[in-house]
Formats: structure tokens, sequence, C-alpha cells
């Protein structure tokens, strides 16, 4: 399983696509796309290109368990919670962040 | 200091204004990022983990008091209150806004400083000694040709798009205590069988995923034909580098792949058509740029710091006096150094309020002079002994003073996987625990000069090759393992550390940290004998043994 994730143009915050087409912060309202969907992921991937407002746009594998994402990655992990140490709150979109497709 | 000329204020001004307009074509869409990136990271804005990071030179790692109240001043404006002092002397904020990046050149600007060259395949910022210009072992100041370096290699037409970065640092004296063999080049003071002093030049250090030591390419090039040999050498490079695979086009590879012998020729051909040119470093001009950094009006004093008294009536003071100050070339002064890593600390990093107790202190008690050293510390250069106490108590109230510097818990530490986009492993979180491990002051005394350096990465910004104790942290299998060498050195008895075996998790490195240390300890001839000293007297095969047993 697969979400997309990037970094927003203005903020540089870490976001990811939603079911409904939306750029958001929170990794669990990531969109989670099936190996069958590899086709709708990769109009995702065109039609964000196309805003020029998302950076940094990767594919990352997760693991759904009990509803819940697991990014495979420590890396993704750590993008979704902000720094472990010292501990800061993530990067936060501007009020004009929002980005959709 | 030097002081921005007509043409260096003007330059940095146009600049920002480029960039300024750059921003906006992006921000409108105009230009998409593939057309961005080179021109934000030409201005030292880099794409993190969480967020933009603006890494902005100091120049050989000097700045004013007003220079670093500005950089407090952007901290708390447009970023999240604190800085980061990087193993580069450079200082980086880790949570700027696109939008805001062009207020904060301009801000840099109005100190003149900047931005530019902290990124690229380019010539970035010179690093020198932190006591540059205090240091009672120096031969001579390096500053002055720093500054000559850093106007000859800044948007030089030719050294814009190397094969890869370059790196230069400088030693004004025989200690290397900045790592000049670990550099692109390496520019050592030296002098000449009839008393000249010139620069001895090493080529080909680096650490990173292929760790070199650098080699002799001269032994002796005076002041005059510097930037002649400096551009052969570029030169050389440029034409030779690879440029078909990032991972070998450091000037290390070509060097150890061509060999020093052939480097040398070629080098001295191109020296042979550059030398007596356009290049000539006439003395009036380096006489010119010294002016900038004369002595300061220090005061006819002679008093000496009795740190064996201090230490009677307040420990805590005498033990700061014994490990954070350095020797000066001026009776009844001293350089202090300001510890960025307080137990538990993320190293290298200082707050806005910090920053402006250290301005205020450079002020009153040090000419107006700070370091940023490569070890991610700061540097009073010039403080009179008799001042000592007022500056420790205001370093006391700041939470400045911890009394570590050169100990276990003044460790390198890169920004890992916390914040860095290339890391594989968090290196913060590791140097905290075993900061707090080592703690005690009195157990830290025990051990004694012991360099810890950690990495996130192969890439080695920790500098973990050359850490007495190395620590370089992996992926594997989605868990973060940390491989742990021993022996390496990066002063002028250059050593890359051997790797012991495989890793450890996170939660058994301090562990195995404490057992390397009571191998050492169980070993030592005295307690004079520091780790390194001891290891290269016994091996490593103690060390070994005290993390995986007998083999």
């Amino acid at each position: 399983m697969e979400i997309l994730t990037g970094n927003e143009l203005m903020s540089g915050a870490t976001v990811y696509l939603d079911r409904d087409g939306n750029w958001v912060e929170e990794l669990q309202k990531a969109r989670v796309f099936l190996k069958e969907e590899a086709e709708a992921r990769d109009a995702a991937i065109a039609a964000t290109k196309k805003t020029l407002r998302i950076n940094s746009l990767e594919i990352e594998t997760v693991t759904l368990r009990e509803g819940v994402i697991h990014p495979d990655r420590i890396r993704e992990r750590i993008r979704a919670e902000g720094p472990t140490a010292p501990r800061f709150d993530r990067q936060h979109l501007d009020k004009d962040g929002h980005v959709s497709i | 200091m030097y002081r921005y000329d007509e043409f260096d204020a003007a330059f940095v001004r146009e600049r920002t204004a480029q960039f300024r307009d750059q921003v906006n074509r992006r921000l409108s869409g105009e230009i998409n990022e593939d057309q961005f990136r080179p021109l934000r990271l030409m201005n030292g804005l880099y794409l993190q983990l969480h967020a933009y990071m603006l890494r902005i030179a100091v120049p050989y790692g000097t700045l004013a008091s007003r220079q670093m109240r500005m950089l407090a001043q952007i901290a708390r404006k447009y970023d999240r209150n604190y800085g980061h002092f990087t193993t580069r002397q450079n200082i980086q904020y880790n949570w700027p806004k696109l939008r805001d990046i062009p207020e904060i050149l301009a801000d840099l600007a109005s100190v003149e400083m900047h931005a530019i060259q902290t990124s690229g395949n380019c010539i970035r910022n010179i690093t020198t000694d932190q006591f540059a210009g205090a240091a009672a072992d120096e031969i001579i100041d390096p500053r002055p040709v720093a500054e000559i370096l850093r106007q000859w290699s800044s948007l030089h037409p030719e050294f814009s798009y190397l094969p890869r970065k370059f790196k230069i640092a400088m030693s004004g004296g025989p200690n290397d205590r900045a790592a000049i063999r670990f550099h692109d080049i390496g520019l050592q003071a030296a002098v000449g069988p009839d008393g000249e002093i010139g620069w001895e030049v090493w080529v080909g250090g680096g650490l990173g995923r292929t760790p070199m030591i650098a080699k002799q390419i001269n032994p002796l090039v005076p002041n005059e034909h510097l930037l002649a040999y400096l551009e052969s050498i570029l030169r050389v490079y440029n034409r030779y580098g690879r440029r078909d695979n990032k991972y070998k086009a450091r000037i290390k590879i070509l060097v150890h792949e061509t060999g020093i012998d052939k480097i040398r020729e070629e080098v001295e051909a191109e020296f042979a058509e550059v030398k007596g040119g356009v290049l000539n470093l006439p003395q009036a001009e380096v006489d010119r740029i010294t002016t900038y950094f004369a002595e300061p009006d220090y005061e006819r004093v002679n008093e000496i710091v009795d740190v064996a008294r201090e230490k009677l009536s307040d420990p805590a003071y005498g033990e700061w006096l014994d490990r954070n100050l350095h020797s000066h070339r001026q009776p009844g002064y001293v350089s202090v150094t300001i510890s960025l890593k307080p137990i538990g600390g993320a190293p290298g990093d200082i707050t806005s309020e910090q920053m402006e107790v250290v301005a205020d202190l450079a002020e009153t008690h040090s000419f107006d002079e700070l370091r940023a050293t490569h070890e991610q510390n700061l540097v009073l250069p010039h403080v009179k002994v008799s001042d000592l106490r007022e500056v420790y108590d205001t370093l006391v109230e700041a939470g400045l003073a911890t009394g570590n510097a050169g100990l276990i818990t003044d460790m390198i530490t890169c920004p890992g996987l916390d914040f860095c986009a290339l890391a594989n492993a968090r290196s913060i979180p590791l140097a905290q625990e075993i900061s707090r491990k080592f703690q005690a002051p009195e157990r830290q005394r025990q051990i004694g000069d012991l360099k810890i350096k950690i990495s996130g990465c192969i890439n080695a910004c920790g500098h973990h090759h050359v850490g007495h104790i190395g620590i370089l942290g992996v992926e594997k299998k989605g868990t973060e393992l940390y491989q742990i060498s021993v022996g390496g050195d990066g002063t002028e008895q250059a050593a890359i550390g051997d790797i012991l075996g495989h890793g450890f998790v996170a939660e058994d490195v301090p562990d195995a940290i404490e057992r390397l240390v009571e191998a050492y300890i169980a070993r030592r001839e005295s307690d004079d004998e520091t780790f390194i000293t001891a290891y290269r007297r016994i091996g490593d095969a103690p060390f070994k043994e005290a993390l995986y047993g007998a083999q």
C-alpha cells in the first residue's frame, strides 16, 4: 500500500494527499492507494505536479493496522510527527497554504 | 574585522533583490521547482524533511556582536527562536518560510552577511582555527589570507560549476584545530629555510563515504603566489574531476586515482602559466586587508589565572576555567570557549536570548569579536583574565557555562534524521543520551580528553571518521543501527577511525561507549595518557573485545 507525500511550497510543511484531492497535514487522512490503483496514483501525481505547489513529491509505502496508517520508513514516521529531539511541533501550513488537485 | 567595501555591499544588496524577484516568480507560478531549485540553493536555501533550511555563511567563523544580534533577531522573527551552528562554522535556521527568505537576506545584508555559496558545486565558506589571531602557538593570523581567498572564490566565474563542492580550511600554525587534512585543500602556515612565511598546501582530503587524508602537494607557497597556486589546483580539478558519478566527483577521488605526483605535475604546469599574472598578490594588498585584522588595543596586564585555587573555592568555576580557556598570545588575556553542548542538549543549538548574551559579552569583554568553531561551539577570542569571573557568571545565568570543552560530552553531532533529508538515522537523541550518561563532572574529568563525533549518514557531516570514538548511523530493515569506530583524529596527527564491528541499536550505544571508556581507563599508563594516545599504543583489539567479547 502506498500514500503520496510532499512539502508544501510556501511553508515547506509535510503534507499528504487525502481522499478528496486535498493536500493536508494529517498522515491519517492520507489516501491509501492499493496495488491495483497505480493508475489513479499516477494521475494524482500528474495533477499535483501541475499545481506547482508541492515539492519533493514521493510515493511512500505504508502498512495499515487496525485502520491506522504506519509508514514503513523511519524517515516518514519522523516527517509525520516532527523532530524527536529537540522535540518540536511539525511545520504547519500557512492560511494560504491549501493545495488541491 | 573585515568590513564590506562599496563593491561587496552593492553586490550583496543586488543579489538579495534578485532572489526576492526569483521567490516572487516561484510563488506566482511563473517558474517551477526545477527552475527555482538551483536559484534557491545558490542562496543557501535547502528543503529538508519538515521545512526549508537556510544556511548562512560565517566567513572563517568570525562574527561581530552586531552580526550575532541580527542572527538572534532573525531567529526570533522568522524562525523558532534558535539557530544551529555547524561543523563548517556556519549557522542554520531550520524553520523559515519561503516568502520570508528575501527579508531575512536583506536583514543579513544590513550587517554584511549572506547565504551565498553555502550550497552547490562551488568553493564553500573558508574555515579556520577558531583561535586565529589570538592563539599563542600561531605562526601567523590566517584571517587576512582567508579574507583574500573569500574574495577570490566568491562568484569566481570559472569555479561556480565545479564537478562537486569544494572546501578549503586554514591553520595559522602547526597545531591543526581546523581539520585541514580532511578538506579538499588544507593550508597550514609554514616557515621557509630563510625565515619566510608561506603556506604548506595539502590537497585531496575529505570525509563522506570515501574518507581520505590529504596529501601534501607543496611544502611552501608564499603569499604572493597563493592565489595563482590555488587557481591552478582548481583548474586541474575542474578539468579532470569526474562529472559522471556524484560519488566519485570530489577532488580526493581525483588525487587518489591519479596519484599525487601526477596531480602535482599538472598543477605545476598550470601554475607556470598563471604565476606572475593578475593573480599575483602584492604585499601591499595583503597589508591593506591585514589592517582589518589589526590587533585589538590590549591593556598591558600580566594577570594569570590560578585554576587550582579557583577549583578549591568554586569547583564548577574551576572546572570551567580548566577546560574552556585557551592560551592567548597577549599576556593577561585568554580565549574562552562557550560550550554549546549543555548536558542533554542538542549540540550547536543556541537560542536568540543566548545569542544576545554572547553578543553583549563580545562587545564588553572581547573587543567585539566572536568565533564559531567547527566543533559547534563559540569563542570569545580576547578576554582579559581579570574579567573571567564576570564572563563566567553571565554565562551561568544564560545557561552557557558548561565546562566541558574537549571532554566526552563535547560531541560534534550532525542534525541527523530529525531534520536532514539525506540522513538514515537520528544523531541528536543519541548525543543527548551519551551526554546524560556521562554528565557527572568528576566522571568526565576522570576520562579526560575524548572526542566523540556522530553522523546520521555516510555523508559524515558529523565528522565520525575523525572521532576518537566515531558513531555512524545507518538504517537496516527499518531499524536505526549505529556503527562504532575508534582511533580517528582530525588534527595534524590525522587518522581515520577503524570500525570495530557490527552496529548497535540506539538504546545500546551509551553502554557500548561506556565499555570503550572502561577499556581505555583500565589500560592507560597514567591519568595523563589520553584516549587517543592510548589507542595508538594498544590498537583496537582491546576495544573490539570490550564491545564484542573475546574473538
